[in-house]
């Protein structure tokens, strides 16, 4: 692979990345969303498939394997069992308006690349250049988490800031060692667990995952 | 200013203008087709146009000069950009005249002329068409100029004769993320400011739904023809915009007339191509409400705005 | 020679003001016009020579004042602002006679118009600082008494003065004091000593100073959070007067700011110049989309000026930002946008508060939804309001696109850029300029279309006639300079060189070098040719008719009705109204602008499935002056109320008071 081969396909996936992150906020139907979010995940094994490539790191391709299984198949499926069986509204309902939303999140991408400005400026690597992307996806995931009232969203929202994190991971170091990755793939999918296990109880107890109304039950 | 120079931009003017109804009758045939109809041919619309030119003119009593004004300050102002804009050749003796900022200005221009023509009649029709396009223009203008900026970061200007070589002396550039992201961008704004599904639907009378026909409701004849003609005009203008800012390949970077004949050939393909592909989606999505519009071009303000990030920050 | 233009200038307003206070109403008015233009024709030459000439006139009057002298520093951006005021003023002045035939005609309004054009020119060619506060309280001043000039038949005019009156003060005050401090710590009076003493100032002070009077002259430019007076003030006053107000007093708050700013302290770090483009952003933004939903035509243009004093600030701001990261030759390109807005600003605003003074007088009323179909009963005003009109929206071939051009030209060509904060704010200026473009297109298709096209919408509307001949001759003189200054920019470029010279802290350099008609930049690889494209646009508009005359087989034309809907008759009730149009583009800014918004139904008393009446009435509140103003007032009402309690009217009281003081300072002082 020569370098220029690479430095494309490697800003081609991580800003399929970032605008998958956008997509989400974007897009009303759920369904939608979660396919959406495994597009990410896919998108963010072929960062790792392409440094793993260029530098010939195998750990590094296995790393994408996983990746791939698990935030491109799995965990997307547990998200979309989750939203089939909720089937009250199929709908994203969100706190601010689609068009505030995106602007905000485009502000936030803004705030990733001020503030990596210096650690850029460190070393002149393609990988490093595009790591103000995984800082983006990473804020514009916690706004997601933030600015949503469904419990299945800020699932998303916590998938995405992980999957950003990753994507810092990859670029930054070039690789992380698969003992870690495989350590935190298994806390998030715990973390899926859970909340799954949690916003069904919620579900049959309560009939519905809207956190407006679930704070009424403090009163 | 050289003469080639103005010949160029008189063969371009002259062209666009003669092939943008075929390239409309086209979009209709492909509709047709998928729709399971059989369709008018192709030729249609020079005929519609044919006829309207030959009937009398009707102006209503409460009009004034605006009224015979706008079609004519519409179409010169698309003609003009037809003229800017290298469609076949980087040559043309207007490429100093005005630059990206120039067309899109001119182009608002005759945004601004149709619209103050619907209000004129005073009818309720033309009132609400008018404030519909102002609100689509207004919010469409800073994806447009965003997007300009994007593609001016990595060529050093905007004028379109440079940014057209720059992409041919660096091809590559042509798949970096930035300019995936500010086509897509300018792809959605062509869709809404040449009044395409999902944002208009060109097609229709409805009262609730239509924007540009509600505007021009109180035009017929030769006056309708002239409207018309500079509609299909912009439509042909913005999709070459499209095709040669970011493909350029095969126009002419002299005046020739061999080249010139090739570019011709190369930008009626990149035009069919793009105008199928719109009829296509057109055929399998739902035109939205009007209030969903603003959020369809505030993604298309992200996506140039990260367009800008990203030509910026990954060069 | 500038020197006598400046003497002729002074004392054709001392002429002015004599006559104003002893003729008779009649020769009052129209000699206190033709002085008063006289006057700022005066100021104009001195303007135009130094700026072809480039030489900085100086002259000094030590004993004018007992504290202090008054000294004149005439040099290019003093003339740049004078020719904006020159600009807008000899029309205005002209304009003024026949309008101030029918309104305000009375002494304190005839004395105070000359004394305000006169200051208005005198403050930038003030060259110490007792002259420019001297001037700049002339100026406030004779203002004041013009917004005043119609209290007695419109109660508003009270309110906007008091808002007008104090805003003004908040703005003296910080002014002087930054002055002040300034000349104590430079250790002079004039701007020369200031400029020579620059050194001994350390950098707090010097922001100190900027922030003083960023705070100053922003209130009097009009930026928000500062510009709640503009849009009561400037409808209230006579429309020449706010003609000159808008177009050129406001102006001078940009002067103050680049004359202290970037000229005096020599400019500073990048956050300045960040600051002053985060305030012409918010000013941008919230001025337009104001004048968008606004349907008092004067209100529309005040907010307006609002919008336009936001693009100067970013061009300013921008200018600083460039120049201190290192970009002096892209700085004096956006000083140059800034500066050629000024003076377009002045062109079109003007021509366009003009207008709506002849339509007041015609109709008189300002209400966009009671006027209508002028286009036909005032053929003059519509065509000169249509040139103002597409002039604003920024659209080619005239004056206002070659700006916005430039504008959008130096904050493009920002990138790529060392500093963050440019890389952050430049995409962000882009936007926001183009979105005030865009809805600045919406607005003046509104305030056109719906004052001169299609039915009168009221009686007055309907009988409206063209006014007197003075008034067109202000009208079509201001719409003739926006036609010039749009085909002939090529005519500023040695002009705009010398301006950017001028100012040291902020460019050097040469910002537009003309190629014969194209206008290009330096170190920037693009071209425009107003001129080129004006013609183009011509022939072709030819080139279509000749065509459609050739293949139309019959000429005739047959006037029809509108098509009324399936009903026969069609009446002004069923148009779209300026409110209806503004009110798509108001719902989708809803969460900026927070309507309030009422609907009464009321129904037939036979069934409630027919409807009587609809009521709609919808009110938007200035946010800024809803949460930052109104909280302040309340808290200072308060302590005035406890004031009260101190100053009860008892005279042993007020005895005790002093005995108290002079203890205390006995007590202190000893």
């Amino acid at each position: 692979m020569t370098t220029t081969r690479f430095v494309q396909l490697l800003d081609l996936a991580a800003g399929l990345v970032l605008v998958t992150s956008f997509a989400v906020l974007w897009l009303r139907r759920l369904v939608t969303v979660t396919w959406v979010i495994a597009v990410q995940g896919m998108a963010l094994a072929a960062v790792a498939l392409v440094i793993g490539v260029y530098e010939h790191e195998t750990e590094l391709a296995l790393i994408a394997l996983m990746v791939f299984a698990l935030r491109g198949l799995v965990l997307p499926g547990l998200i979309l069992r989750a939203v089939r069986a909720g089937d009250e509204h199929r709908e994203v309902e969100s706190l601010i308006n689609v068009p505030a939303a995106l602007l905000a999140a485009s502000g936030l991408t803004l705030v990733a690349y001020a503030t990596t400005r210096d650690v850029v400026a460190l070393s002149s690597t393609p990988q490093v250049r595009a790591l103000p992307l995984g800082i983006a996806v990473m804020l514009i995931g916690m706004l997601l988490i933030v600015t949503r009232r469904k419990a299945v969203l800020q699932i998303m929202g916590v998938l995405m800031v992980d999957n950003g994190i990753a994507l810092v991971m990859f670029l930054g170091t070039s690789g992380v060692p698969l003992a870690v990755e495989l350590g935190i793939a298994s806390d998030v999918l715990l973390a899926m667990f859970i909340l799954q296990v949690l916003t069904a109880r919620i579900r049959t107890k309560f009939g519905g995952t809207d956190l407006d109304q679930l704070r009424e039950l403090r009163d | 200013m050289s003469p080639t120079g103005i010949a160029v931009a008189v063969l371009q003017v002259v062209l666009s203008i003669a092939s943008a109804p075929f390239l409309v009758g086209m979009m209709r045939l492909i509709r047709a087709r998928l729709e399971g109809r059989v369709g008018a041919p192709i030729r249609q619309p020079w005929r519609d146009l044919r006829k309207l030119f030959r009937k009398e003119r009707m102006v209503s009593t409460n009009t004034s000069i605006v009224f015979s004004l706008a079609p004519l300050v519409l179409l010169a102002s698309a003609a003009l950009v037809a003229g800017i804009v290298p469609f076949l050749s980087t040559t043309s003796a207007l490429d100093q005249v005005g630059d990206l900022f120039a067309v899109v200005y001119l182009l608002l221009l005759g945004t601004v002329f149709l619209s103050l023509a619907g209000l004129d009649a005073g009818t309720a029709f033309g009132g609400m068409g008018s404030s519909r396009e102002m609100t689509i223009a207004a919010i469409a203008e800073p994806t447009l100029l965003v997007a300009i900026f994007a593609l001016s970061v990595s060529t050093g200007s905007s004028n379109l004769g440079a940014i057209v070589a720059d992409t041919l002396a660096h091809p590559s550039r042509a798949a970096s993320p930035a300019s995936m992201l500010a086509f897509s961008a300018l792809a959605v704004v062509t869709i809404a400011e040449t009044g395409r599904i999902p944002v208009d639907n060109p097609s229709t009378h409805l009262e609730l739904t239509m924007i540009h026909e509600a505007m021009i409701l109180e035009y017929s004849g030769p006056d309708l023809a002239l409207v018309e003609l500079a509609a299909h005009l912009r439509l042909v203008v913005f999709l070459g915009l499209l095709a040669n800012l970011f493909f350029p390949w095969g126009i002419a970077t002299t005046a020739q007339p061999l080249h010139l004949v090739a570019a011709a050939g190369a930008v009626a393909v990149k035009l069919i191509v793009l105008a199928a592909v719109i009829a296509v989606i057109e055929v399998f999505i739902a035109k939205v409400r009007l209030f969903r519009v603003p959020e369809l071009l505030a993604a298309s303000f992200v996506l140039a705005f990260l367009a800008v990030t990203v030509s910026f920050f990954l060069v | 020679m500038i020197g006598g233009a400046l003497a002729l200038a002074a004392g054709a307003a001392l002429f002015a003001i004599a006559v104003g206070a002893v003729l008779p109403v009649r020769q009052r008015v129209v000699w206190v016009g033709l002085f008063t233009a006289l006057c700022a024709g005066a100021g104009g030459v001195a303007a135009a020579a130094v700026l072809a000439g480039g030489n900085t006139f100086t002259a000094d009057f030590p004993d004018l004042f007992p504290l202090g002298g008054v000294r004149i520093e005439f040099d290019a951006l003093s003339a740049i602002f004078v020719l904006a005021t020159a600009v807008v003023a000899v029309p205005a002045a002209i304009y003024g006679i026949g309008y101030s035939a029918r309104g305000p005609s009375s002494r304190p309004a005839q004395v105070a118009w000359p004394l305000l054009v006169w200051g208005v020119m005198m403050v930038p060619a003030a060259g110490n600082v007792t002259g420019l506060i001297a001037f700049w309280e002339l100026m406030a001043l004779s203002s004041f008494v013009l917004v005043l000039a119609e209290h007695h038949h419109n109660p508003e005019a009270r309110t906007a003065a008091q808002w007008y009156a104090s805003m003004t003060h908040l703005s003296l005050l910080t002014i002087v004091l930054a002055l002040a401090v300034l000349a104590h710590q430079a250790g002079g009076d004039s701007f020369t000593a200031i400029r020579a003493g620059t050194d001994h100032i350390g950098p707090t002070t010097a922001t100190v100073v900027f922030l003083l009077s960023l705070v100053g002259f922003g209130a009097k430019a009009g930026v928000a959070p500062l510009h709640v007076w503009l849009p009561r003030a400037h409808p209230e006053a006579p429309s020449h007067v706010s003609a000159l107000m808008s177009g050129a007093m406001v102006a001078l708050g940009v002067y103050g700011l680049i004359r202290v700013g970037w000229d005096l302290l020599g400019g500073g770090p990048t956050w300045w110049g960040a600051t002053v483009l985060a305030v012409g952003l918010v000013s941008a933004m919230f001025g337009i989309l104001h004048a968008l939903i606004s349907s008092d035509l004067k209100r529309l243009l005040a907010y307006s000026t609002t919008e336009n004093m936001g693009l100067v600030f970013i061009g300013v701001g921008a200018a600083g930002m460039f120049a201190s990261s290192g970009n002096q030759p892209l700085a004096s390109v956006a000083l140059a946008a800034s500066m050629l807005l000024v003076v377009n600003h002045a062109a079109f605003k003007g021509l366009l508060f003009l207008g709506a003074g002849s339509i007041l007088s015609a109709t008189g009323t300002r209400d966009l939804d009671r006027l209508g179909g002028l286009a036909r009963r005032m053929p003059v005003t519509a065509a000169t309001f249509a040139v103002g009109s597409l002039a604003i929206a920024a659209l080619p071939p005239l004056n206002g696109f070659v700006s916005e051009w430039l504008l959008l030209q130096s904050l493009v060509h920002s990138l790529p850029s060392n500093a963050a904060v440019v890389a952050v704010a430049m995409p962000v200026a882009v936007a926001v300029v183009a979105l005030t473009g865009g809805l600045a297109a919406a607005t003046f298709v509104k305030a056109f279309g719906t004052t001169f096209l299609a039915l009168p919408r009221t009686v007055e509307a309907d009988q409206a006639h063209e006014s007197p001949r003075t008034m067109q001759i202000g009208l079509i003189a201001l719409a003739g300079v926006c036609v010039a200054l749009a085909l002939a920019p090529t005519a500023l470029a040695a002009p705009l060189q010398r301006v950017s010279l001028a100012v040291g802290g902020l460019a050097d350099g040469r910002p537009i070098h003309t190629n014969g008609v194209y206008l290009q930049l330096s170190g920037i690889e693009a071209g425009l040719s107003p001129l080129l494209l004006a013609t183009g646009l011509a022939v072709m508009m030819v080139a279509v008719l000749v065509v459609v005359r050739r293949g139309r087989l019959r000429r005739t034309v047959r006037d029809i009705p509108a098509w009324g809907c399936g009903r026969t008759v069609q009446t002004a009730r069923m148009e779209y109204t300026a409110t209806s149009f503004a009110e798509p583009l108001q719902r989708v800014f809803d969460d900026v602008l927070h309507p309030e918004i009422d609907i009464d139904v009321d129904h037939r008393t036979e069934s409630r499935h027919y409807v009587q009446a609809i009521r709609y009435r919808m009110h938007i509140r200035d946010g800024f002056e809803h949460r930052l103003y109104l909280p302040v007032l309340s808290v200072v009402r308060r302590w005035g109320d406890g004031a009260r309690r101190v100053q009860n009217g008892s005279i042993h009281r007020y005895l005790a008071y002093s005995l108290i003081t002079l203890i205390v300072v006995l007590v202190v002082s000893r």
